[in-house]
């Protein structure tokens, strides 16, 4: 009994003990890591950044970075660019990416109060503001940010938050002479190759042309089980489905709202007449068999899936939401031989043939998008010094081209390209990892997409003709003459001016009425647009009323008077400077 | 764990005393310093993270913006309260959550102890531990995974459900089963007990084993078939099993778990499958509202206390077993 019980005493305190011991070493653990990594020599023996290579390498030096977007984690420094990019700056990042729900994530940070050392918070930027997670980068940029001060100074106005201090950089900076996209990467109503084939190629501009080739296609090939369209509406993905009509009745995408260019007057769309005719032909459709009833149960991936199936006629999305679906057509195209029938054509469909379309984004400085240092960042002024070193033109060739030889090729009159064989292996995403573009083309501050070198180049590689046709196969450029153009592009109507351009992209006040109308609106619209739509065409009238009613209660009123609000200071902002 | 069970119930047995007092307090304690040392650690971490996070709790009261220090915060009383139980949705919320809780607990008891009970009767042991094997599979599989499955189960393209009941004839046409709010609580139902029923029976079959044999042999002896066996001895047999889990499991009505819903869900079945958590979640974490959060979060708890004490004191006045 007594020796029992000295050993029960010597286990339990050998468990204190280790617990104890436990919990220390950790401690020390920490502590040495933040000890070791601050490295103030590094910093101060690179005075410019742009660290050339016969100036004493810097300490090696690996940083945190999380970016609220999916991809494969990794280090920058296994990556090609990454790999230079080192050797300049003896910096390394550990990129971690976005699994899951992104509230959640930045929520834990939040509650947590520990942060990666830089962070691209993306939607949930406004907490991070608001939480204070982010340090001023005023100071750091003026002393030793002279590129970013180059790149980003004409924002400066709208880039700063109420403070007057800049927090953290955006991606949209266009430095040169803006070019827009040559590929439809907005966006569009999409509709097969085979679709417009098989009527010959006509003119498509109007909502019911558009529907009328899909129905008529479908109604003569009725026995293949084909899907006349769809529509997106997994999780926040739903504005694939409550944006439609704001494009159709030519508005670009502002988010909830068509804001009148010359009062500025900001309306939301979603209870007018063009939803409403919206709604009713998804609702026809579906009676006719034609709609894909499973639009709102699925999710994203099942979304995809169904596109790249090639049994479904028409959609409308943004370009950038289905290009990897778009990919994994092409890349079937190939193997059958180059017969291209399944793939999507754009289409800038609006409602009356008097009415001017507004898909492509006109040039715009998003300013509630960006990358940004964090509190807990353990050496802020290495990754300034990074970004700065990032913003030179060869750095900026570097990570949107890539490798020279390798990923891209100048010719004799010093225009960049890209040769069939590079475009295609860069078709594969491994590739695109492996060499660090998938990782370093967006997400970092860079000259904005359209920007161009002072040489003419495209900064963008996308965005250089050469590059854009070349990505074209001889179909694809057939079936573009037939409309008279050489790009997608050119189908669309030139963006007019809207300074304030794009008003999503407005911070709503935490807690305010306008904000918990956006959290409201979605719930309203996701279960009554299912409704109406999968009704029988018998209901649709009563449903609708509902609709209207249920919709009357949000605060919409106050929604409208903020975001006119917004727009008009936004507006004053640049043009007053 | 019914070990645990035993030492608890027979620690609640301990007769109360007679002289009370602080000397014999002291005394007892003394006497069982070891037990009490072997404790300590485990009060602590009872103490530290369970109620030191209490004192977040000021955050239900409070306009909370992570940035400021305590000091800065500023008081709203029961505002966040009031919103939550002013706003439409709560009410549709609670009821959700209630309904899918009380088909899981019932579902749940009635799968698990009866699966329990058959595999108790089988002889052949292969067949028995091949049973089991499979039955608490599912149970290992994220629900991420296994809503896939389901959703993939319920298509109307090739899904095995609907395919199944065309052929037999019970259906004309495919059914959007994810797409009709009525149907969520049955799915759910369904989806929990196929998940979950192998995992649930491991604890009945364990308490299972304790049944002395001779009752089932003197049972035999006075002529009792398969049935009487189970219903008299059996089910008495594990019967304090049982009311021990019915107490725990009504003090956890209000989780219905998180993810089966957040991934099932969609805009048709919004009403009903909207539960507690995924409202705080929306209107809470995802507006910054980490308040309403807290505020949620302390209706739940006082919910669950009141129905903990209250199925104990059931218990207890029906003669039975209980927790405390």
């Amino acid at each position: 009994m007594k020796t029992s019980r000295k050993w029960i005493l010597a286990l339990l305190s050998t468990i204190v003990v280790t617990a104890a011991v436990g919990c220390s070493s950790g401690n020390n653990n920490e502590a040495g890591s933040g000890s070791a990594s601050p490295s103030p020599s590094g910093s101060e023996s690179a005075p410019s950044s742009q660290a050339a290579s016969e100036e004493p390498k810097p300490d090696p030096v690996t940083f945190t970075y999380f970016n609220a977007r999916a991809d494969k984690d990794v280090e920058t420094k296994q990556t090609d660019i990454g790999k230079i990019l080192e050797e300049q700056t003896g910096v390394n990042f550990k990129i971690e990416h976005l699994v899951g729900d992104i509230n959640t994530k930045i929520g834990t940070m939040i509650a947590s109060d520990s942060y990666p050392d830089i962070l691209q918070p993306d939607t949930a930027i406004d907490k991070i503001m608001e939480a204070g997670a982010f340090i001023p980068l005023n100071d750091l940029i003026e002393q030793y940010g002279p590129n970013i001060k180059r790149v980003y100074e004409p924002y400066f106005n709208l880039m700063k938050a109420e403070d007057g201090n800049i927090y953290f950089l955006p991606f949209s900076a266009v430095v040169g002479e803006y070019k827009p996209n040559p590929v439809i990467d907005q966006g569009a109503f999409w509709i097969q190759n085979r679709v417009l084939e098989e009527a010959g190629y006509p003119k498509v501009k109007t909502f019911d042309e558009y529907f009328k080739l899909i129905e008529d296609y479908a109604g003569k090939h009725k026995d293949e089980k084909l899907t006349g369209f769809m529509s997106l509406t997994h999780d926040w993905r739903f504005f694939a489905t409550t944006n439609p009509p704001n494009h159709l009745e030519g508005y670009p995408n502002d988010g909830e709202v068509q804001v009148d260019l010359n009062t500025m007057d900001a309306k939301i769309y979603a209870t007018n007449d063009g939803t409403k005719r919206w709604l009713q032909k998804l609702n026809e459709l579906n009676a006719n068999g034609l709609y894909d009833k499973s639009s709102f149960v699925d999710n994203y991936d099942q979304y995809l899936a169904k596109i790249t199936s090639g049994k479904v006629l028409g959609y409308f999305d943004y370009g950038w939401q289905v290009q990897q679906a778009n990919q994994t057509i092409k890349a079937e195209t190939v193997k059958n031989g180059g017969d291209d029938s399944l793939e999507y054509f754009p289409l800038p469909i609006v409602y009356e043939n008097n009415i001017k379309d507004q898909y492509i984004d006109p040039s715009s400085f998003i300013n509630n998008r960006g990358i940004g240092i964090t509190k807990s960042a353990k050496d802020p002024v290495r990754i300034i010094q990074f970004f700065d070193n990032l913003l030179t033109d060869e750095n900026q060739r570097l990570t949107q081209w890539g490798i020279q030889g390798v990923t891209y090729e100048v010719d004799d009159k010093g225009r960049l390209y890209r040769t069939q064989e590079q475009i295609d292996k860069l078709k594969d995403i491994e590739y695109k990892r492996q060499v660090g573009l998938d990782y370093f083309e967006y997400y970092w501050p860079m000259y904005g997409q359209g920007s161009t070198f002072p040489d003419g180049n495209s900064v963008s590689a996308g965005r250089q003709p050469e590059v854009a046709s070349a990505s074209f196969t001889e179909a694809e450029k057939a079936r573009l003459a037939k409309y008279g153009v050489q790009t997608y592009a050119e189908l669309f109507a030139v963006p007019d001016d809207r300074p304030w351009y794009p008003a999503w992209s407005i911070a709503l006040e935490q807690g305010s009425d306008a904000q918990i109308y956006t959290a409201k609106k979605v719930d309203v619209q996701r279960k009554y647009f299912a409704k109406i739509v999968l009704d029988p065409p018998s209901k649709f009238d009563a449903n609708w009323q509902e609709y209207l009613n249920e919709y009357s209660k949000l605060p919409v009123a106050e929604y409208e008077a903020t975001m006119t609000d917004e727009v008009k200071k936004k507006v004053a902002k640049i043009r007053g400077n | 764990m019914l070990k645990n069970v035993e030492v608890e119930s027979s620690v609640g047995r301990v007769p109360p005393a007679r002289k009370a007092g602080l000397s014999l307090f002291l005394s007892r304690l003394v006497k069982q310093r070891t037990l009490v040392f072997m404790s300590v650690p485990f009060i602590l971490w009872l103490f530290l993270f369970k109620y030191v996070p209490l004192w977040g709790w000021t955050i239900a009261f409070q306009n909370f913006k992570p940035a400021k220090s305590f000091g800065e915060q500023q008081w709203v009383g029961w505002k966040q309260f009031e919103f939550m139980f002013s706003d439409d949705r709560f009410l549709q919320v609670m009821r959700n959550t209630l309904a899918m809780s009380l088909i899981n607990f019932v579902l749940g008891f009635a799968t698990a102890i009866t699966l329990a009970i058959l595999l108790n009767e089988l002889r052949a042991v292969a067949f028995k531990r091949v049973v089991q094997t499979i039955s608490y599979l599912p149970h290992f599989i994220s629900w991420v995974v296994a809503a896939t499955i389901i959703q993939t189960a319920l298509s109307t393209d090739g899904g095995i459900v609907n395919e199944v009941l065309l052929a037999l004839g019970l259906i004309q046409e495919p059914v959007l089963w994810l797409g009709v709010g009525k149907y969520f609580w049955g799915i759910m139902g369904v989806s929990e007990v196929w998940k979950n029923v192998g995992w649930n029976t491991i604890i009945y079959l364990a308490a299972l084993t304790t049944i002395d044999p001779s009752q089932y042999e003197a049972a035999e002896i006075d002529g009792a078939g398969r049935f009487q066996k189970i219903w008299h001895i059996t089910l008495p047999g594990i019967r304090p099993v049982i009311v021990i889990l019915m107490i725990i499991n009504l003090g956890q009505i209000l989780e219905t778990g998180f993810e089966p819903q957040y991934l099932l869900g969609n805009g048709p079945n919004l009403d009903y499958s909207e539960n507690l958590e995924i409202f705080i979640l929306k209107y809470g974490m995802n507006l910054g509202n980490y308040s309403l959060s807290v505020a949620a979060g302390i209706f739940k708890t006082v919910v669950s206390i009141v129905l903990l004490f209250g199925a104990n004191h059931l218990a207890k006045r029906m003669g039975q077993d209980r927790l405390f």
